[in-house]
């Protein structure tokens, strides 16, 4: 609890660092904050004419909103499974970077890889604005669940956080940790239903049945992914037009929760020796 | 004006000093452990008082530790034995203008490392017009401050951390790179702190400087505290030490 209010008493340059890492980012270019659809867009048109053109994976139309079009079927994956990458990456990385200013001034640490979720989160922020735009003009009436999506970006943000402390540790010991995760995520992307839906799973999965004589299948072994959850619970926000489950939501802030008492508490027993160690 | 403002007490910090160091997993892998390491002691025991509102100066040659002391003092390191008090506010001055963002323009970084500092946005707002004229770059205070000489980026940082108006400021040899002018107004401002009552702990090779600006100094050899008093003498002994056979 005393932690908490520290980080709270330290809002400010929370802000101001979040807002270094927005302004820098695209100082000097042409296209400015347009630059941070580019990625997306361009993994769209891979997936959509691999994925969606050659292998032919036909998602499921939304029920009820009717949308049938795997391009924006698949942002509503992308976008919140790029959001989680790229605060990994970043957050992984922020005390390593900030090396110099650790050593040399006093102030609460722990505003450093929350800074980047801060950045990255403005930058997703955005990219999900233009989601809302354009699964509206294909049809979809969006409206009255854009309060569902804004709890449930905040509790990934918070998932995204958790894991971002522990690893920004790890990565002050262990310069290692920054290339292998890279490699993680992209496993983890195609172990989750962002590109194709998860019923494709649960085919193959029947056909196995239960493994190794117990009644746990494959596809229960692919639910404990949690960004299998999340990702379900977006869609049927944006795309589906509908109601999460209730245990999704459960799911999903248990997941969150989990995720940033262990980070805190990760980084609130090393940042004592950061200076020293970096 | 007869207290103490801060009192080290037998303080020690160590680091590991590693013979291999490499911090990878398949070094930790392959030698079951994280490192091979032996301790080396930075700090050895160190004891003193600094008197509220006296300027107290550490000198003793590269390496000695007078870094590693004001780092734990500006709780940058934690030592491993002993303890710090201090009564009142801290602010150190390690390196001025880390945390600069080279993009970002002067006015912008005034604000960010205020913030760093420990700074809220109406104090800064409020100390701007003193903060940029005491830097004396008014004119390129909205260019990025990669376009700065290394002056004028000290300059700028220096005046942002002396409006932190702590009532203990702690200082690294970080005017060497100013000019002449701007050494002589930084040392003005150090004597009105003085005449404020507050305490200013400072770092320097300049024995000149540490002689004129210090009532108290310490003199620190590889980690010990080898004397602590009066300016004049602490600054003799150090000086004799160095010319063997005088
Ligand atoms: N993070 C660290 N890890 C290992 N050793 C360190 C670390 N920081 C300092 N040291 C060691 O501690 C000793 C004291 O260093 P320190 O920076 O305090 O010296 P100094 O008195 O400030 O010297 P100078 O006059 O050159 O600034 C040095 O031998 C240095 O190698
Ligand atoms: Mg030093």
């Amino acid at each position: 609890m005393n932690y908490l209010r520290e980080i709270w008493r330290s809002r400010e340059l929370l802000l101001n660092l979040t807002l270094r890492e927005i302004k820098g980012k695209y100082k000097r270019t042409v296209f400015g904050q347009l630059w941070s659809l580019a990625n997306p867009l361009a993994l769209m048109l891979i997936y959509t004419v691999v994925v969606g053109l050659i292998f032919r994976v036909k998602p499921a139309p939304g029920d009820p909103s009717g949308l049938h079009v795997y391009a924006l079927w698949l942002l509503c994956g992308l976008l919140p499974f790029t959001f989680v990458s790229s605060v990994i990456n970043a957050g992984l990385r922020s005390l390593v970077s900030n090396a110099g200013l650790i050593q040399k001034v006093y102030f609460t640490r722990i505003v450093l890889p929350l800074s980047t979720v801060g950045s990255v989160g403005y930058t997703w922020l955005f990219e999900m604005g233009v989601l809302v735009i354009a699964v509206s003009i294909a049809g979809a009436f969006v409206l009255p669940w854009i309060p569902g999506l804004l709890l449930i970006m905040v509790i990934l943000a918070i998932f995204a956080a958790g894991i971002g402390l522990m690893l920004s540790i790890a990565n002050v010991y262990f310069r290692d940790t920054e290339h292998f995760i890279s490699i993680v995520l992209q496993i983890w992307m195609y172990f989750s239903p962002i590109i194709y839906p998860v019923t494709l799973i649960d085919g193959p999965s029947k056909k196995i049945g239960g493994l190794l004589g117990t009644n746990i299948t494959l596809a229960d072994i692919y639910r404990l992914n949690p960004l299998e959850h999340f990702v379900e619970v977006f869609r049927n926000l944006l795309y589906d037009n509908r109601w999460p489950a209730a245990t999704e939501w459960y799911i999903c802030a248990g997941w969150a929760i989990a995720s940033l008492a262990i980070g805190m508490f990760v980084f609130r027993r090393n940042e004592r020796n950061l200076a020293e160690t970096l | 004006m007869t207290g103490t403002a801060v009192r080290v007490d037998q303080v020690s910090k160590s680091f590991r000093l590693y013979h291999e160091r490499n911090q990878t997993l398949k070094s930790a892998i392959m030698r079951g452990r994280t490192s091979v390491h032996e301790d080396f002691w930075a700090l050895d025991d160190v004891s003193f008082d600094v008197p509220e509102g006296s300027t107290f100066g550490l000198i003793g040659s590269n390496g000695s530790g007078k870094s590693t002391l004001l780092k734990c003092l500006a709780n940058i390191y934690f030592p491993n034995k002993g303890t710090i008090t201090h009564f009142g506010k801290i602010a150190a001055m390690l390196e001025v203008g880390s945390g600069f963002h080279s993009e970002l323009s002067g006015r912008e970084n005034v604000f960010l490392n205020g913030s760093i500092l420990g700074m809220s946005k109406k104090e800064i707002t409020s100390k701007f017009d003193e903060i940029v004229a005491f830097s004396g770059v008014e004119q390129f205070i909205d260019q990025p401050v990669k376009n700065y000489s290394s002056g004028m980026y000290v300059r700028l940082g220096f005046a942002i951390a002396i409006n932190v108006d702590p009532d203990i400021l702690v200082v690294d040899e970080v005017l060497s790179v100013g000019d002449q002018e701007f050494q002589e107004k930084c040392f003005l401002k150090f004597a009105d702190f003085r005449k404020a009552g507050k305490t200013v702990i400072l770092v320097s090779h300049s024995m000149g400087t540490v002689e004129a600006m210090c009532d108290r100094v310490a003199w620190l050899s590889h980690g010990e505290l080898k004397k602590v008093g009066p300016a004049a003498g602490t600054i003799k002994s150090y000086l004799s030490s160095l010319t063997p056979e005088a």
